[in-house]
């Protein structure tokens, strides 16, 4: 059964349309997440879930059943906020219990939920501060346990890890995995962050302008992205692109740019009838080969050891692209670079329409 | 605010001096302080003025207006930290507190050998002299009376208007319609009121100070306050919002048709005349006779210097206002009464029967009450003190005591 | 030269820095306070020069059984804390409305912003006007609407004469905390309110819970700041009733006001003025005190 079913859902203020008609079905226990860039509608659309912002046409189901007419409080959810939204003058146990007081849960039974929820957060110690003094990790962590001491029917985290530093949101990001793991509850997040969109998520829609751009499991989106807004939006670096021209072979059909010449193993044979495409090439599936097994000949142009592994700018005729070599990469700007790609890794697109061509 | 008072008392009277000194180009320059503020005043004062130059091109006249509420506060600052003007208006209410506190200069010397001095009667000095010391050449006077709605009293079948309280209250009695929304009587016992609790306190035969001690005498004073205050509390002749009534309401009120009769003086014969029919609408008589007393005030107001600097060239200006013409200016564009008794004969207010009552009280009217503190005592403990009465928060007995015990107070 | 070059390495420097600052606040804050003070142990009475002299507590044993004093102390307290509560209260509400941002709110920003750009002489003489028993407005509609048999003379009933002060008062001030509010309500983050919906507090809850809290720092500052100017401030008393009818209006500041000006009896008006200051004085501190603002919000 699903959790959350989001049925042409739209959403515009006056005649600005900023969500146009969004579908999307969460299964029981699973992890959505909604990625963008800052103003493609996910944070709309997580308050929309919430109840609230109203909705300008389609239906939100919960468990079920229609939530449009339900206030927030009546929707079984319970949220996490970017800011935390601790209120600043309760002690983080009361912070807790809050929403729990407020539906008229006993003091006992409030007291004993909102240790549980603090034991499995680790913050026992931290029941009787303020939110005042607490630190930005811990803050997250009250955040949290407000949500799940509620036990609700479906957890709405709008970028919860942005007001962190690097090292504690890779920490938070796990915790949380943790979280959904061992409650089993569904989720829908919001995020900008492609990282935790793919580490998280059991379910990706990547948002643009109101639309879904593709929504799908992580790896498909990753490694069959829809179209070059999702290709490039996903992955760091960012996918290379190169523009060239399909043509008949022998062996299916041949890609062709300036300094680029791979083999595309395909039996419609009709795709290589001349047309434009954009090939684009995950950074870390080009590796370095022999001359005379090259398909692509470029120039190095900067080369930035990270540790782990290296990454190369190539001058390939007009286009520049990344690839992400072995740490111990021994070339020199300025000279010649051989490079091979397995073939199956690669992803066309039309050039006009920026959707995926398969082949 | 009260933290740099003194700060501020000597910041303004840094911005007077340099006012003064970029100001002193003519041969002569003078500043005068006064508290006109209609137009009709500020348009005579500037031809005042206009006379004046004409015949004194060497001196310069810089005037000033400061509101009368707030003249007193700006004179006493300029005498406490310097910054005095050469010339001021002085009324009589005000001259014993300003002489108190050194504010003006003798003039005697000058005044004696002044050709124009046998225009002014001797109790045109009186009230602008302390212990035979002259410090001001009267100007003007504001001579009480009252107006009264001639119609009202016809309809009424009044023959006349009333000569004594008794007849006052008989007529208010007769005036007074409430239905109708008419009221006899405009009692101002707002700002300003106490002038009349004061007046009513003398016709009842207590005096308020002599030879500068407290003199009130409290049975007749209680009686007064009685009688005064149960034209509005019993007999209801006086319109319900009189507590508040100062000059602005009272005025209203008759303009509007709202009360019958007012006590004022001269000066508000202009705004009267503007808005009704002077003879058909409403008429003047002199104040109505108290049961031990006829007290109406006379009070005249002059110009006094306030500093040597320029006393030759002060001096011309102050005495230039008992001239007749500029007297005669004066009345012409405020009715307000000259105080020489040269330009009382002028055919302008002898031919215009208006004036009559006027002239008949200055036969018996008296000069305002004149001793330091007074201004004080009757705005800060009569007012209260009668209003409290009138609002039924003390009898006319407490009314009276509080008054007694600030006039000890004030003249300690 | 080499000293002063020297001199400027060490910690004393920044005392030597500061001492033009410090001359100026003894020339402008320290001396006049003190001589007003001064002021208040001696008589001075411009229209008694002669009298001159030091006197001691005079004056305020002289307070002590002045009734009059009395009287104003209570009406000052009445007066100042019944202002205030209004004022605050139409504050909120207005500063809560502006904060939608709805159509049109900027303009009603302005608009709501008017009363408090008119000076308090004009605003007293317009509601002078507005309130009076024979012209005055508010008594025509009144009457029109049946509240009223008759017109009303509202400052000449001592029963009505200070709650009508108090209304223009608060009708004058009211801006002030609004403006104050609305910058404090503008750095509430409004995913509490959210949080808030979905933890099911309603209205009221939200009021006490965030936005009371949230904004207590300001509500501090601006009552002090208010009751400060309220306490000092007799000119739309003076405007409006002049103390009376009878002392029903009558307030300290005023008081002081005519003792001063009209009586010219500076010392003991200066006597009152310090009590005036003495009392706003503690009144500060202990409502600093109460309302913990000097603390971290998560101290206390």
């Amino acid at each position: 059964m699903a959790t959350l079913s989001i049925r042409d859902v739209r959403k515009s203020y006056g005649s600005v349309q900023v969500l146009h008609g969004v579908d999307i079905e969460l299964e029981d226990g699973g992890f959505l997440v909604l990625l963008g860039p800052s103003g493609c509608g996910k944070s709309t659309l997580l308050n929309m879930i919430a109840g609230l912002d109203d909705t300008s046409g389609g239906d939100i189901l919960i468990g079920g059943r229609s939530v449009l007419d339900l206030a927030p409080k009546d929707r079984n959810i319970a949220m996490v906020f970017q800011s935390y939204a601790l209120y600043p003058t309760m002690s983080v146990a009361r912070n807790i219990g809050f929403g729990l007081e407020m539906r008229g849960v006993g003091a006992d039974q409030r007291t004993r939920a909102v240790e549980d929820a603090a034991r499995m957060l680790q913050i026992s110690h931290l029941l009787d501060r303020r939110p005042a003094n607490l630190s930005g990790g811990q803050r997250q962590r009250v955040a949290m346990g407000r949500a799940i001491v509620r036990d609700p029917e479906l957890f709405l985290f709008d970028e919860p890890l942005s007001n962190l530093d690097a090292k504690l949101r890779v920490e938070m990001r796990t915790e949380i995995k943790r979280l959904h793991e061992r409650l089993g509850t569904s989720i829908v997040y919001v995020t900008h962050d492609q990282i935790e969109a793919m580490t998280l998520g059991t379910k990706v829609a990547v948002m643009k302008s109101g639309y879904i751009q593709q929504l799908g499991d992580p790896r498909t989106i990753y490694e069959r992205p829809a179209n070059m807004f999702v290709a490039s939006f996903i992955g760091s670096p960012a996918m290379n692109f190169l523009a060239g021209r399909l043509v008949p072979d022998s062996e299916g059909v041949l890609f062709q740019a300036s300094g680029v010449s791979i083999v595309l193993p395909t039996r419609n044979r009709q795709v290589g009838s001349e047309r434009p495409v954009m090939l684009g090439i995950r950074p870390e599936e080009l590796r370095t080969v022999a001359e005379n097994r090259a398909s692509i000949i470029g120039e190095i142009d900067v080369v930035e050891p990270t540790g782990p592994e290296t990454m190369v700018t190539v001058q390939v005729g007009e286009n520049a692209i990344i690839a992400r070599l072995p740490p111990r990469f021994a070339g020199r700007r300025k000279e010649p670079i051989f490079l091979a790609v397995d073939p199956a890794s690669v992803n066309l697109f039309d050039p006009d329409s920026e959707q995926r061509i398969d082949i | 605010m009260r933290l740099n008072k003194r700060q501020f008392l000597v910041g303004s009277a840094a911005l007077a001096m340099a006012g003064r000194i970029g100001g002193a180009r003519a041969a002569s320059a003078i500043s005068y302080w006064h508290h006109f503020t209609s137009q009709s005043e500020m348009a005579s004062l500037l031809k005042i003025i206009g006379l004046f130059q004409a015949a004194n091109a060497d001196v310069a006249v810089t005037q000033e207006n400061i509101p009368n509420s707030e003249y007193m506060a700006k004179v006493s600052s300029a005498v406490l930290a310097g910054g005095r003007p050469d010339t001021a208006m002085v009324i009589a209410e005000r001259f014993a507190d300003l002489t108190a506190m050194e504010g003006l200069i003798d003039l005697t010397e000058r005044v004696n050998g002044w050709e124009g001095k046998a225009n002014f009667p001797d109790n045109r000095w009186t009230g602008l002299s302390s212990n035979g010391v002259i410090y001001a050449v009267p100007a003007f006077a504001f001579v009480d009376w009252m107006y009264y709605r001639a119609d009202y009293f016809e309809e009424a079948g009044l023959a006349g208007p009333p000569r004594n309280f008794d007849e006052f209250l008989q007529a208010s009695r007769k005036l007074t319609n409430p239905s109708k929304g008419r009221y006899a009587f405009g009692m101002r016992a707002g700002a300003g009121g106490f002038k009349y609790v004061i007046d009513v306190m003398e016709a009842f035969g207590s005096p308020i100070v002599k030879d500068g001690q407290p003199a009130i005498e409290r049975a007749a004073a209680i009686e007064a306050i009685t009688f005064y205050s149960d034209l509005f509390l019993k007999e209801k002749v006086v319109p319900p919002s009189a507590p508040h009534d100062s000059y602005r309401q009272i005025m209203e009120a008759f303009r509007t048709g709202q009360t019958a009769m007012v006590w004022h003086h001269t000066g508000s014969l202009n705004e009267i005349s503007s808005a009704m029919k002077q003879g058909e609408q409403f008429s003047t008589a002199p104040m109505p006779a108290g049961p031990k007393a006829h007290v109406a005030r006379v009070a005249y107001a002059g110009n006094g210097v306030m500093k040597e600097d320029n006393i030759e060239a002060a001096w011309r200006w102050v005495s230039f206002w008992g001239q007749t013409d500029a007297a005669l200016a004066l009345l012409e564009g405020t009715g307000y009464f000259p105080a020489s008794a040269a330009a009382l004969q002028d055919q302008r207010i002898t031919g215009n029967p208006i004036y009559n009552a006027a002239t008949e009280t200055l036969k018996f009217g008296r000069l305002p009450n004149n001793f330091v503190g007074a201004a004080g005592w009757s705005e800060n403990v009569v007012n209260p003190a009668f209003q409290s009465v009138l609002t039924g928060q003390s009898t006319p007995e407490q009314a009276v005591d509080r008054m007694i015990q600030g006039l000890e107070a004030a003249l300690r | 030269m080499r000293a002063l070059g020297e001199l400027s390495e060490t910690r004393y420097w920044m005392y030597l820095l500061l001492l033009p600052s410090l001359a100026l606040i003894l020339l402008v804050i320290a001396y006049p306070t003190l001589y007003g003070m001064a002021i208040s142990f001696r008589e001075m009475r411009l229209t008694r020069p002669g009298l001159d002299g030091w006197v001691g507590f005079k004056h305020y044993l002289a307070m002590w059984s002045d009734p009059v004093f009395w009287i104003a102390l209570k009406n000052t307290v009445v007066w100042v804390a019944a202002a205030v509560v209004l004022e605050l209260s139409l504050g909120l509400l207005a500063a809560t409305a502006l904060n939608r941002d709805l159509p049109g709110t900027k303009i009603f920003a302005v608009l709501i912003l008017l009363p408090y750009f008119l000076p308090n002489v004009v605003a007293g003489h317009m509601w002078a006007l507005l309130l009076d028993p024979r012209l005055g407005v508010i008594n025509d509609l009144l009457v029109r609407l049946g509240v009223l048999q008759a017109y009303k003379a509202w400052f000449a009933d001592p029963n009505t004469a200070l709650a009508a002060t108090i209304l223009v008062e608060a009708w004058h001030g009211f801006p002030f905390f609004a403006l104050l509010l609305l910058a404090g309500l503008k750095g509430i983050p409004e995913d509490l309110y959210r949080a808030a919906a979905v933890d099911g507090a309603g209205l009221a809850a939200q009021l006490r819970l965030i936005t009371l809290p949230m904004l207590k720092t300001v509500i501090a500052a601006a009552v002090i700041l208010r009751v400060i100017g309220l306490v000092n401030s007799p000119d739309l008393l003076l405007i409006l009733t002049g103390g009376g009818p009878g002392d029903a209006t009558q307030v300290l500041s005023l008081y002081a006001f005519q003792t001063a000006y009209k009586e010219f009896n500076f010392g003991y008006a200066s006597a009152l003025s310090v009590v005036m200051f003495v009392t706003l004085m503690i009144f500060a501190a202990g409502y600093i005190r109460i309302s913990r603002i000097t603390k971290g919000q998560g101290d206390d």
